[in-house]
């Protein structure tokens, strides 16, 4: 039980400490630029309206009150209501969150489906025409920006071959060109780290002596390779939600996705505040929750911290 | 308190398998590279100085009469525009040339912005130890994988674009990197291990710091300045795409890219050169860091 | 080849208020597509701000508004006044005008339509307590008397022989009294009601607006069932959608795009000489733009051959006066706007300009081109010395600073002459109390007040060319270009555009070809 608790204790510190950040700095930038009521509320406002604004954020107060009623209100998801849509922020940001889910997880489950038997294979033929072409192919994919890289899809599978469409939302032939962007990172990265951690364990002694007993190559990897490399491969699969929710915002909008990143851009040309405190927060959260999730099975996962 | 992954995960993982080991030939052709990428750094810092020389057109200047001309040696104004002209009419070529400027200026500029305030925390965190340290790391660690994007929409979309928002912005992103390596520093001056040393080798504190413990400092900050350089050029044409960063009429190759988007079936030109020569840069300098990392200082892998 | 066809057509077609449809590329292979729908899709660069038709002008409102609702009169597409809810009308003494109202009609939520809804309909546009978007548009009138439920007697302060024709248009919409009164203006902005042709089902905020046609309309019930208006600000996907047959019109088709609808087997593009103009707005009272010398130097700076030639393929023409070309009193004499980029650094010089910055406040798509025109003119303001800068805001942000009047410089507006007159147009924007007051000029001011109230044409004829001349003076607007408007349609939809940008689905003028 010491095993699990004294794991996962610093995992929720850093999860706190995290929200706790990006709360701040949300609600420091807010005051920097002046009184934060007109922010908040349309033009046409009674004064009667901006009182009571004023009074629910505690304006009134000082400083210290006025942020714990932020926190207070964050928590509570109360971010004031949307001057573009005028009905709660955090309605409407969740009511487009389910956009931002499907691309994501698709991104990911794409990834991890190509990504991770391209790893093996460039293992297994380590250094020959395939492995040199799939990483090369991955140092492009990790070093290329998401953006042009979706506008290079638009480009040439869309507007050149005519396969896909070039934006919105529809059915399934919609969803590959933004899921190939947005996980075309996480791909690179599974697949570059996927190869190492099956050569590590080409390299060790159980497998030769797998070799030696003449079993074949395919089996040994399989077999072995699977339960080592799940290790590392987790652990890296729980830094790219942190790619994926960022990547969101771009591949969106390059493909006019309605999710919550693309809600995000525009709710800034909209001047929407209450939209775009709740949007940061809200994708906060969501990427908390997941790597903690992820330390979680993390922690299911490796021996040295399950309890015996 | 790096990340907390307790298996020996190759972090970096672009290395060549062999560790390159100070001597061998593993060595000699990582310098090599290390050279030819540096080499491509100049070149464009060269090309960015010496835009004013080098560009063919006003990057600024309109040519209605040629616009969404396609790359041509006589476009309908009778000029050549050697990689076209975008929806203005305005070259191209000299757009690419100059927005190297900007990529380059506001790169560097957050690299020294990230630096100085990484540095600043890092020596805090060696120095202070306890509850200072313990901060510093946490709020590291809890930035390190958070996409940093969502608080620099946050930032920019309320404070609005401006240069200064913007190299703070993308300054701040980057921090992290130079603490950890001047944390370490200042740890291993205060080692008991390093007092020893001193009293073995003999001579003043400050000849060994300055003989070994510097050059160690700086070849580690300059692997993390060159891969956060990288980093930063892609950031800031990333946030120039989405509106939040560099505002157009200045030519930045991520408010090119953007400016193309509306054209893409009739004048491809005007996004994909300069998203081509992004990609090349960022491919170029992150390498040339990792190269540089391999050759300098193998420890920072892992990390 | 078919780009000489096209605009030979357009040279031809050249008096406002005509459509000019556009033959396909390839000869028109004129096997008339057909349909069964009964569903109407349409889509718009920009979603509806309001459903109470009192409280925005904007062309993406109106386009549905006037559908919603009915006017007293109507003026079609053909350029002439039809009877809508009333039957007949005559001027019955100097100052006042007797209506005849239709019978039978009932408003969408079942209460039937009286003189008492005409008279308090047009009453709240200039109450000062509403507070509406179209205070001066009715501003004549001095009393309304409704001596029974079918008679409406209008008096107006001096003979207004323009009183019909401004009542076909902004402010003329009829809204019921009882429900608007028991609903408040936010309840009947969410649940509005009017007599017109469709009613309101649904709304979702930038995904769609959903109407239903009304089975009862007067006028006979629109050739579709529903109508689904669909905001795409995109122009791509705009486009796509109408290419790939997902939409059946498309409104503000940037010229740009016109060949490809017009060169696909399915689609083809309508458009109309707009009755109005593209200008720049100015926001006269922000310095440096509250000197006369610094907005004609903006103005001889600009080159608009270039901007008609280039960014509009030639489809519009360059203004000569802030009069729209086929409304009265128009004058073929005056020469296009000249571009004179020494004379406007001369001007510059000497108006004492001091590098001050001048904004361009640019939305991206409301007005077909406007950004690229925005960055086209920074381009040819900064030539001549200014330090203009472009910011781009949002549609929504647009209508804000609309009603605040806090422009920070310049902003494109899309005045539209909604009388065939000088009066509907530039009187109705620049005067006193107007939706665009920024700038007042004593003799101007006293000019269109009399031309308003005056039924001597060639007094009239004087006053507005004097009013022009003040203009070029001053440039309370700096117009740009007085453009065709471009629609984009299936070609089994049988539409004619009205060149006043109302969006008519009445069935007398939107028909699909059914087989």
């Amino acid at each position: 039980m010491r095993g699990i608790v004294g794991f996962l204790a610093p995992k929720l510190l850093r999860a706190l400490v995290a929200v706790w950040l990006v709360t701040t700095v949300v609600f420091v930038v807010m005051r920097l630029s002046g009184d934060p009521v007109p922010l908040l509320l349309p033009p046409d406002a009674p004064t009667s309206e901006m009182e009571r604004v004023r009074r629910d954020l505690g304006l009134d107060r000082p400083l210290p009150v006025q942020y714990a009623t932020f926190v207070g209100n964050a928590l509570r998801g109360d971010f004031g209501r949307s001057i573009h849509f005028r009905e709660p922020a955090w309605s409407v940001v969740v009511r487009y969150l389910p956009a931002t889910l499907e691309l994501g997880l698709t991104s990911f489950g794409l990834a991890l489906l190509v990504a991770v038997p391209i790893g093996m294979l460039s293992a297994i033929k380590r250094n020959s025409p395939i492995d040199q072409a799939a990483m090369g192919v991955a140092l492009v994919g990790q070093s290329a920006p998401t953006f042009f890289l979706g506008i290079f899809f638009i480009l040439t599978l869309s507007l050149g071959l005519g396969w896909f469409p070039t934006s919105g939302r529809g059915d399934w032939r919609n969803l590959v060109l933004p899921a190939l962007t947005l996980g075309a990172f996480s791909m690179a990265s599974i697949a570059r780290l996927t190869r190492s951690a099956v050569l590590d364990v080409l390299r060790q002694d159980f497998v030769r002596t797998a070799r030696a007993k003449g079993l074949p190559e395919l089996a040994v990897v399989m077999k072995h390779t699977l339960k080592n490399a799940a290790l590392p491969v987790v652990t890296i699969t729980g830094l790219q939600f942190g790619t994926l929710l960022g990547g969101a915002v771009v591949t969106e909008t390059v493909f006019a996705w309605p999710g919550i990143g693309r809600l995000a851009i525009q709710s800034i040309y909209n001047r929407d505040y209450p939209i775009v405190q709740c949007t940061v927060f809200l994708s906060a959260i969501l990427f908390i929750v997941l790597n903690f999730a992820i330390d979680l099975l993390y922690g299911v996962l490796d021996p040295r911290v399950r309890p015996r | 308190m790096a990340s907390s992954i307790p298996v020996s995960v190759p972090a970096d993982l672009g290395a060549a398998e062999a560790p390159a080991l100070r001597g061998g030939a593993g060595a000699r052709r990582t310098r090599r590279l290390v050279i030819a990428g540096g080499g491509f750094v100049v070149a464009l810092a060269l090309m960015a100085i010496a835009a004013p020389w080098l560009a063919p057109h006003d990057p600024l200047r309109q040519s209605l009469r040629a616009r969404l001309a396609p790359p041509t040696m006589q476009a309908s104004d009778g000029k050549a525009y050697v990689l076209g002209t975008d929806h203005l009419g305005r070259d191209v070529l000299s757009r690419i040339i100059f927005g190297a400027r900007v990529s380059l200026t506001v790169g560097f500029a957050a690299v020294l912005v990230g630096g100085i305030i990484g540095a600043g925390l890092g020596i805090l965190a060696g120095y202070r130890g306890g509850f200072a340290d313990s901060v510093v790391m946490t709020v590291a660690d809890a930035q390190l994988a958070f996409p940093f994007i969502l608080l620099a929409i946050g930032i920019i979309g309320v404070l609005g674009p401006s240069f200064p928002t913007l190299v703070m912005v993308i300054g701040l992103s980057g921090w992290v990197g130079y603490a950890r390596v001047l944390r370490s520093q200042v740890l291993v001056l205060r080692s008991r291990e390093f007092v020893d040393a001193i009293h073995a080798l003999g001579g003043s504190a400050g000849r060994v710091i300055l003989r070994h413990i510097v050059p160690n400092v700086l070849s580690s900050l300059v692997v993390v300045a060159t891969l956060e350089l990288a980093r930063s050029i892609v950031l800031e044409a990333t946030l120039s795409f989405l509106g939040l960063g560099i505002q157009p009429p200045t030519p930045s190759w991520g408010v090119m890219v953007q400016e193309g988007r509306e054209y893409l079936d009739s004048a491809w030109w005007i996004s994909t050169f300069p998203g081509l020569i992004l990609m090349v840069t960022s491919l170029a300098v992150s390498r040339t860091g990792d190269w540089l990392r391999d050759l300098l200082d193998p420890t920072l892998r892992g990390e | 080849m078919s780009q000489l066809t096209r605009r030979d057509l357009l040279k031809s077609a050249a008096t406002a208020g005509a459509a000019a449809a556009l033959a396909p590329a390839l000869g028109g292979s004129a096997a008339a597509q057909t349909t069964q729908k009964r569903e109407l899709i349409t889509a718009q660069s920009g979603d509806i701000s309001k459903l109470d038709p009192h409280f925005s002008t904007s062309s993406n409102d109106i386009r549905i508004s006037f559908n919603i609702y009915d006017n007293l009169t109507s003026r079609h597409p053909d350029g002439k006044l039809h009877p809508g809810l009333a039957t007949e009308w005559k001027l019955t003494a100097p100052t006042t005008w007797t209506f005849k109202l239709r019978s039978g009609v009932k408003f969408h939520n079942g209460d039937p339509f009286s003189s008492a809804d005409a008279k308090f309909s047009i009453e709240r546009t200039y109450d000062p307590n509403a507070k509406t978007m179209v205070a001066t548009a009715l501003a004549t009138i001095d009393r309304i008397e409704t001596p029974d439920a079918g008679t409406l007697v209008i008096h107006t302060k001096k003979p207004d022989p323009l009183l019909p024709a401004r009542l076909a248009f902004y402010g003329g919409q009829i809204v019921p009294k009882k429900y608007l009164e028991s609903a408040g203006n936010d309840g009947f902005n969410a649940k509005p009601a009017g007599t017109g042709p469709v009613k309101l089902v649904s709304w979702t905020k930038d995904d769609k607006l959903v109407l239903a046609a009304n089975d009862s309309y007067w006028g006979g019930k629109p050739d579709f069932d529903q109508w689904t208006m669909r905001p795409i600000p995109e122009t791509a996907p705009r486009i796509a959608a109408l290419l790939k047959g997902e939409v059946d019109i498309i409104v503000q088709l940037p010229a740009d795009q016109g060949e490809r609808v017009a060169g696909n087997a399915t689609t083809r593009v309508v458009g109309a000489l707009y009755a109005g103009l593209y200008v720049l707005a100015v926001n006269s009272k922000r310095p440096p733009l509250d000197n006369p010398l610094v907005k004609q130097a903006l103005s001889l700076a600009i080159d608009r051959e270039a901007i008609v030639k280039e960014l509009w393929r030639g489809r519009g023409i360059v203004p000569s006066q802030p009069i729209a070309k086929g409304d009265n009193h128009w004058d073929p004499s005056l020469p296009p706007l000249p571009y004179k980029p020494g004379a406007a650094r001369d001007l510059l010089k000497k108006a004492g300009y001091k590098n001050e910055e001048i904004f361009i406040e640019t939305t991206v798509g409301y007005l077909s081109n406007d950004k690229q025109m925005s960055e086209a003119i920074q381009g040819m303001w900064k030539d001549a010395g200014v330090n203009a800068k472009v910011e781009v805001i949002e549609y929504s942000v647009r209508a804000q600073k609309n009603r605040e009047k806090s422009f920070k410089g310049v902003f494109w507006s899309d005045p539209t002459s909604t009388l065939g007159d000088p009066d509907g147009m530039m009187w109705r924007l620049l005067g006193p109390g107007g939706p665009q007051d920024y700038w007042r000029h004593p003799r101007w001011d006293e000019l269109g007040n009399a031309a308003r109230f005056s039924v001597d044409e060639k007094f009239r004829a004087q006053a507005y060319k004097e009013m022009s001349t003040i203009f070029f003076e001053h440039f309370p607007w700096i117009p740009i270009i007085q453009p065709y408007e471009d629609y984009g349609l299936q070609k089994y939809v049988d539409f004619a555009p009205n060149p006043n940008q109302q969006f008519e689905v009445r069935k007398f003028n939107l028909k699909f070809k059914r087989a």
